[in-house]
């Protein structure tokens, strides 16, 4: 499997100006990165990295997968009451066929929560680890579960696919407000 | 003319009186309920590890009380093998995370014949998982305290008052033969107050700990002691 790792996702950096808190800066490139090489080689026999979708002239790809990270919210509380800092993203899986024809297109969502204990910056850093695991965890047990997989793989010739344990995403996200 | 010493002499009996029953106010109330259905104990070499469930979307066990219901069991002459929570999610990838992690020990079996998760689970060392849930939550507040500065000084006065409420459940799954052997209930209340008398006094409580310190004794004993609870109240019939 050829995978495309596009720029904007090796240097993804969320942004967002709350209100009588901070301007906080979130750099999750590094990230993504750590997460979805070793994922992707823990689910596919052998992955390649390419540059981008046709490589019909690449007779060893049966396919290119590319991730990319859609959406990205996170809330700090503000009250006394609120205790979790909570992070949501959503990745995009496409599958694109070696000559570029589209055979899935699949939103992944991640949440993950953490106890804001004392520091908010390391309380976001721990829930966005939390969120990225879980859509990865998402994407390693269900990939193969998705019909235009299933078909896909039929049609290649390959039978039931499996899914085994996947290695663990690094946690190198960084999480900082601007001051 | 008074004297300088009589006032602070006055005051600090009254503080004294008042001290008692404020002390008496605070404490530690506690329960625990084992519950151990097999005999089966920890032998040499086997590992537990501690993990939170994190399924609920109001509330988890937190990372330092697990942390802590860990060290605990892991402290002490008859410390037992415990494996962290952290590398044992990360060697079990991605089946322990809070979507995928099995729920019962019928999800366990299920997810122990996927290609390959058996070998993972060997791999880790680990025997038994203890699963926690619960937390600790301020149940009841109330009170106040004031304090003000002047020319002569400055002090406050007052009395506040808080309640902490942990209740936790651990069960107690044995991987190599797929069943569960077990849990334990702990629920542990305590009244914090904080008198202020010039300055304000704590009397803190942290019933959190207790829980832990509980908890972790429990769990020793219910992976030690073929029949958990039981052989402790035998040797020990004031415990009840």
């Amino acid at each position: 499997m050829g995978v495309i790792i596009p720029d904007e996702l090796y240097n993804f950096i969320y942004t967002e100006d709350i209100p009588d808190q901070s301007l906080w800066t979130i750099a999750l490139g590094d990230a993504n990165v750590a997460m979805l090489g070793p994922l992707f080689k823990g689910m596919f026999r052998e992955t390649t990295d390419v540059d981008s979708v046709p490589q019909a002239n690449d007779t060893t790809l049966d396919g290119v997968i590319e991730p990319k990270l859609d959406k990205f919210e996170f809330d700090v509380p503000v009250g006394e009451r609120d205790e979790f800092v909570e992070v949501w993203m959503q990745y995009q899986i496409t599958v694109y066929e070696p000559g570029g024809g589209t055979v899935l297109q699949w939103p992944v969502s991640g949440y993950g929560k953490s106890e804001l204990v004392k520091d908010p910056e390391d309380a976001v850093q721990r829930a966005a680890i939390v969120a990225m695991r879980e859509a990865g965890a998402t994407i390693a047990t269900k990939f193969n579960q998705q019909p235009q997989i299933k078909d896909w793989l039929e049609g290649k010739g390959y039978g039931t696919p499996v899914t085994v344990g996947q290695a663990a995403p690094g946690d190198t996200s960084s999480a900082a407000p601007a001051q | 003319m008074r004297r300088p010493h009589n006032r602070a002499a006055r005051l600090r009996a009254l503080g004294v009186a008042l001290a008692f029953p404020l002390v008496g106010a605070c404490g530690i109330t506690a329960r625990i309920e084992p519950y151990k259905q097999t005999d089966a104990v920890i032998a040499q070499g086997e590992h537990v590890v501690v993990l939170a469930r994190k399924q609920h979307a109001t509330h988890e066990a937190e990372e330092d009380f697990v942390q802590c219901v860990s060290d605990g069991l892991a402290d002490g002459k008859h410390g037992l093998d415990v494996a962290s929570s952290k590398d044992f999610e990360d060697k079990m990838y991605p089946w322990f995370e809070p979507s995928t992690a099995p729920l019962s020990t019928e999800d366990l079996s299920a997810l122990l014949q996927r290609p390959g998760v058996l070998d993972q689970v060997r791999e880790t060392g680990v025997r038994y998982v203890v699963w926690l849930d619960g937390s600790t939550d301020r149940v009841a507040s109330g009170g106040g305290i004031t304090c003000a500065a002047g020319v002569g000084g400055a002090g406050c006065m007052g009395l506040a008052w808080w309640e902490d409420d942990s209740r936790y459940d651990a069960t107690v799954w044995d991987i190599q033969d797929v069943e569960s052997e077990g849990t334990i209930s702990a629920d542990y209340k305590g009244r914090s107050v904080m008198p202020a008398i010039i300055i304000p006094i704590p009397l803190i409580t942290r019933p959190q700990t207790h829980a832990c310190r509980g908890l972790a004794d429990q769990l020793r004993q219910f992976l030690t002691e073929p029949g958990g609870y039981e052989a402790e109240r035998e040797r020990r019939p004031d415990v009840g």
